[in-house]
């Protein structure tokens, strides 16, 4: 977060002149330079996030800008700042007064963004979605940052490599109830069947998404089955919780640690050691990915129909029906955790 | 001194209305100038829709607060309302006109609620609606579980908040019924005028003989019936309705009020000068959007014209003050 304060006062600080010298904005240089004598149309590409002061946004801007930056894209960057749901609508709006060539949106309200955004296809702007889809109808493509079966799977190889393919381990869900962690638990599941028999669940353990809870529950979990080899989060407060309490039984690097979660609450923890993966997907990459599609897009090079799409310096990802795959997760280790910042 | 007015003893040029209405013009000028497509037509329409729900809550709020009073309640009642609305349609399987009219039903209800503790049990209007902001907004959570969603409306209900009737947005005549229904509510009847009395005194409306209790009751009904018509819009603009519906918008509608020149002690003010203020906060929101100036400059600026407005009246009331003592001095010395 302490990158954030700095970059915060410099957008005031460009605010600020920009108001004083008499707003000499970018809207109109982008529009001046719509056709620079010899080159190509410079198009406006807006990046819409869930909420804009939100770390994990911050990231996919910074992966969004420096794409934006490589095709000679004019980029702007906006979200509610406020919990007001009819923020990001406002501002889709907005964007289409503006006259945007492309819009990339992260979904908070599925149905409701989705009345703004057809609204912008219907006059000619190019919409994809990234990170949380709006409904079909209503974008060109979605920018998948993972699938079910791609997180079940990487949770599971991740929890085998660090077990030698032996043994026992826990797992730690957010709800039973809860439909994407069901589907999760469901392929981990689906993996170790497949390809490591020699692994055994003992336990699967609801925290209610609460860390507190996810750490009675592993401190009992831990006492029940002193064989226990590691503990496996499907939800992102599973993963601090369940090493505060491995590392208050004693248990560092006894017990493994494992599961989904962001870089910067488990940093601590990864580096005592108690923690030895956290899995997502690279933000950055996701925000890089979602402007090159957008781009693609807006210039017809990227159709419906495409089974692979070129993004830059990232190379080929492939598309499945109108979701392009940003890939399998990550998995964020002692070796490259520090160098993440969300 | 010849510029006395019947409802002010300032002059015309330094009302708070029309110093309000510079800065709208100020602000139009320099947004047309530096923001991309701002003064379109297509801009204007966005406008009316986006500060439409706001719009309704600040001509209802304008009454309470010339009372003496405040409504905290409102945003959490547009959230409850646009709930029952999706409720009453889904679930109860009613036509949009008679789950609409439910909706508005239950805002009557809960303005009720508020009136009832606030007119005859005497209660401060500032607990009173603090309690029902929660109750409300509880109650909308506990309906939907926070998750459920309504959505899927048919087309003809969604017309009224996305699309345009005769050039204009579809959401603009229900709009300006209620502006002249709140214009001539204040300024052209006893009701208005007795407001203000409250306002002023409560005490002293009593002994005029004023039904306070009546008058009190019937500000914050109003009050109610219009968040759930604001509920019923949104709800059309939206697309959807969930529980979190309208986070904040009380704030935002007291905020209008008061830069329109309504004294939060009540007793002072006007609906136009309330329309001034939404049209100013508006302009200066969509105007950022169009400069592509970060978004969190809207809330800051919104802070600094709300307390330069105020200052400047207050400034401008001083001025017109020493004048006016300057004057009857003239005229003492002259005397003497």
């Amino acid at each position: 977060m302490n990158y954030l304060i700095p970059k915060t006062a410099a957008l005031w600080l460009a605010a600020g002149l920009a108001a004083l010298t008499g707003c000499h904005q970018p809207a109109k240089s982008a529009a001046d330079s719509a056709n620079p004598p010899g080159g190509a149309k410079q198009l406006t590409i807006a990046f819409l996030p869930k909420s804009k002061g939100n770390a994990y946004f911050v990231s996919c801007a910074k992966g969004a800008q420096r794409a934006a930056n490589e095709l000679g894209a004019h980029l702007i960057f906006d979200g509610p700042t406020d919990p007001d749901p009819a923020r990001q609508n406002e501002i889709v709006e907005n964007w289409i007064t503006l006259g945007v060539d492309a819009i990339a949106a992260a979904c908070e309200n599925k149905e409701g963004i989705s009345t703004a955004l057809r609204k912008a296809q219907a006059k000619g702007i190019k919409v994809i979605t990234y990170d949380a889809d709006a409904l079909p109808d209503a974008r060109s493509f979605f920018v998948n940052q993972a699938t079910p079966q791609g997180i079940g799977d990487a949770l599971m190889d991740e929890a085998a490599r660090l077990c030698a393919s032996n043994g026992a381990f826990a797992v730690i869900t957010g709800s039973l109830t809860a439909e994407n962690q069901t589907e999760w638990q469901k392929y981990v599941e689906a993996r170790r069947a497949a390809a490591y028999p020699n692994m055994k669940c003992v336990a699967v353990e609801a925290c209610d998404d609460l860390k507190d809870k996810a750490q009675s529950e592993t401190t009992a979990l831990l006492s029940t089955y002193p064989d226990l080899k590691l503990v496996l989060s499907t939800t992102s407060l599973g993963v601090p919780g369940a090493a505060e309490a491995i590392k208050q039984a004693g248990k560092t690097g006894v017990v493994k640690n494992l599961g989904l979660g962001l870089p910067n609450e488990n940093k601590r923890y990864v580096h005592e050691g108690v923690t030895q993966g956290v899995i997502l997907w690279k933000t950055e990459d996701l925000g890089y990915l979602a402007i090159y599609a957008a781009d693609a897009l807006a210039k017809g090079t990227l159709k419906p129909g495409d089974q692979k799409f070129p993004a830059g310096a990232l190379g080929q990802f492939e598309i499945q029906g109108d979701n392009i795959m940003l890939g399998k997760p990550f998995t964020f280790n002692q070796d490259n955790i520090d160098q993440f910042d969300f | 001194m010849g510029t006395f007015n019947k409802s002010s003893s300032t002059p015309v040029l330094l009302r708070h209305e029309t110093i309000l209405l510079g800065v709208l013009v100020a602000e139009w000028i320099f947004f047309d100038a530096c923001g991309r497509n701002f003064g379109t037509y297509d801009n204007l329409c966005d406008l009316l829709r986006h500060s439409c729900e706001i719009g309704l809550l600040a001509l209802a709020m304008t009454p309470v607060i010339l009372t003496g009073g405040i409504d905290l309640s409102v945003g959490s009642l547009l959230g409850l309302c646009a709930i029952v609305f999706g409720k009453c349609w889904r679930d109860a399987g009613m036509p949009i006109p008679l789950a609409a009219a439910c909706t508005l039903g239950v805002g009557a209800l809960a303005g009720g609620l508020n009136a009832a503790l606030i007119a005859w049990l005497r209660l401060p209007p500032l607990i009173v609606t603090l309690g029902t902001f929660s109750l409300f907004r509880g109650l909308a959570e506990a309906i939907t579980h926070g998750v459920d969603t309504f959505t899927n409306f048919p087309a003809s209900f969604l017309f009224l908040g996305q699309e345009r009737w005769l050039g204009v947005p579809a959401q603009a005549p229900i709009f300006a019924a209620a502006m002249i229904f709140f214009w001539l509510l204040v300024h052209r009847t006893t009701f208005g005028r007795s407001f203000r009395a409250l306002g002023f005194s409560p005490e002293g409306a009593r002994y005029a003989g004023l039904p306070v209790a009546r008058r009190v009751a019937l500000v914050y009904v109003l009050a109610g019936v219009v968040a759930a018509l604001a509920a019923l819009i949104y709800t059309a603009r939206l697309g959807q309705a969930k529980a979190d519906a309208g986070t904040g918008y009380e704030l935002f509608a007291i905020t209008a009020v008061v830069l329109g020149g309504t004294s939060i002690f009540g007793g002072v003010g006007s609906v136009h000068g309330t329309l001034l203020g939404v049209a100013a906060i508006a302009v200066l929101h969509s105007g950022i959007a169009h400069a592509l100036l970060p978004g969190e400059l809207a809330g800051m600026l919104t802070g600094v014209l709300l307390i330069l407005a105020l200052a400047g009246a207050s400034l401008a009331k001083q001025i017109s003050g020493l004048r006016a003592r300057k004057a009857a001095r003239n005229m003492q010395q002259q005397t003497a």
